[in-house]
């Protein structure tokens, strides 16, 4: 199948050359794996910056030289949705992050922008109480 | 206070926040309804100094005008609020046994697939986004993120005839919702 050009969405979007093959699979070269998702392949896992998350299949992770978008997606516990036809993969949060909320009621962490677009994080808060409220316009 | 617009544009949101100083951000990617499990808004979390959930997910309202319709009274957990604000001290509350449930498989999709139908929307290919709302809809049907929060991305009016047939199918399922109900809140009184 011939590379293209697809989107990756995941704490923001990004824009990947690779393949979506007929299995299911986000293949795309192990090299551009940190401009996709902000990790990288090590000999101890799955590393973003001091954080390794040991990888149990490696076979299942690199597939002729690149590497499965969806395997990555499985070895953090996160989600994952290919959409071949509209050329977009989809990562969810970590579920360990949001087990930490709901079970253990550790705030999970965040950055959004604000309406300014100025990155904004909840640890900018840290040391006050907050009332953090999710609200909308429909 | 912080608040978070669960919504597609800055302009989507500009009216509702005049005259609001507290920051507001915005989460067109549902990223955080994602990871604090949000199904409806608005939805208060007390998080507190050590960044520790002090009351998970409660819907409550900051003013009385939804009360009529929703059976929530803002008033009571407004109190509530404010005492905790002052010395820290949280009431009991269902909370003690939880509250909040981890999002279904589901749960998780629904949000992957709105996510797609939001960026094919935005890229102008309104008919394939309109075929990933439904299958986010038809994964989480009273998840009100991605049911109402999809009808003004597919040109329906969020308050209108769809919205309406929305609460009524929620009302008949009792009433879901991921978390507390506010002080005042009758979750059964259909």
């Amino acid at each position: 199948m011939a590379a293209t050009t697809f989107a990756v969405l995941a704490e923001d979007e990004r824009s990947v050359e690779g393949r979506l093959d007929a299995d299911g699979r986000a293949l795309i070269a192990l090299d551009d794996l940190p401009a996709a998702l902000g990790w990288e392949l090590r000999p101890e896992g799955l590393c973003r910056g001091d954080v390794c998350v040991p990888v149990r299949d490696r076979t299942g992770l690199e597939v002729d030289g690149a590497v499965d978008l969806v395997a990555v997606g499985a070895a953090l516990d996160r989600p994952v949705v290919v959409d071949a036809e509209a050329g977009v993969v989809a990562f969810g949060a970590h579920r360990a992050e949001r087990r930490r909320g709901v079970a253990e009621h550790e705030a999970p962490p965040f950055t959004l922008p604000d309406l300014e677009g100025n990155p904004r994080s909840l640890a900018e808060w840290h040391t006050k109480r907050k009332l953090l409220i999710a609200f909308a316009s429909w | 206070m912080i608040g978070v617009a669960i919504d597609e544009s800055v302009d989507d949101v500009l009216p509702w926040v005049e005259g609001v100083t507290f920051p507001v951000l915005l989460d067109r990617e549902h990223l955080l309804t994602d990871l604090y499990a949000i199904s409806n808004v608005p939805t208060v979390v007390w998080i507190d100094e050590r960044d520790r959930i002090a009351r998970p997910n409660t819907v409550a309202f900051g003013t009385d005008t939804f009360k009529d319709f929703t059976g929530v009274a803002s008033g009571p957990h407004k109190d509530a609020i404010a005492r905790w604000a002052r010395t820290g001290e949280v009431e009991a509350t269902p909370a003690d046994g939880g509250g909040v449930e981890d999002l279904t498989d589901d749960e998780e999709q629904a949000r992957l697939w709105f996510r797609v139908g939001a960026w094919l929307r935005r890229t102008g290919r309104v008919d394939e986004a309109a075929a990933r709302f439904e299958r986010a809809v038809a994964l989480a049907p009273m998840d009100f993120t991605i049911r109402r929060a999809a009808m003004p991305l597919v040109g329906t009016d969020p308050f209108g005839a769809e919205f309406f047939a929305l609460y009524q199918e929620w009302t008949d399922a009792g009433r879901p919702y991921n978390g507390l109900m506010a002080e005042g809140e009758e979750p059964s009184s259909s």
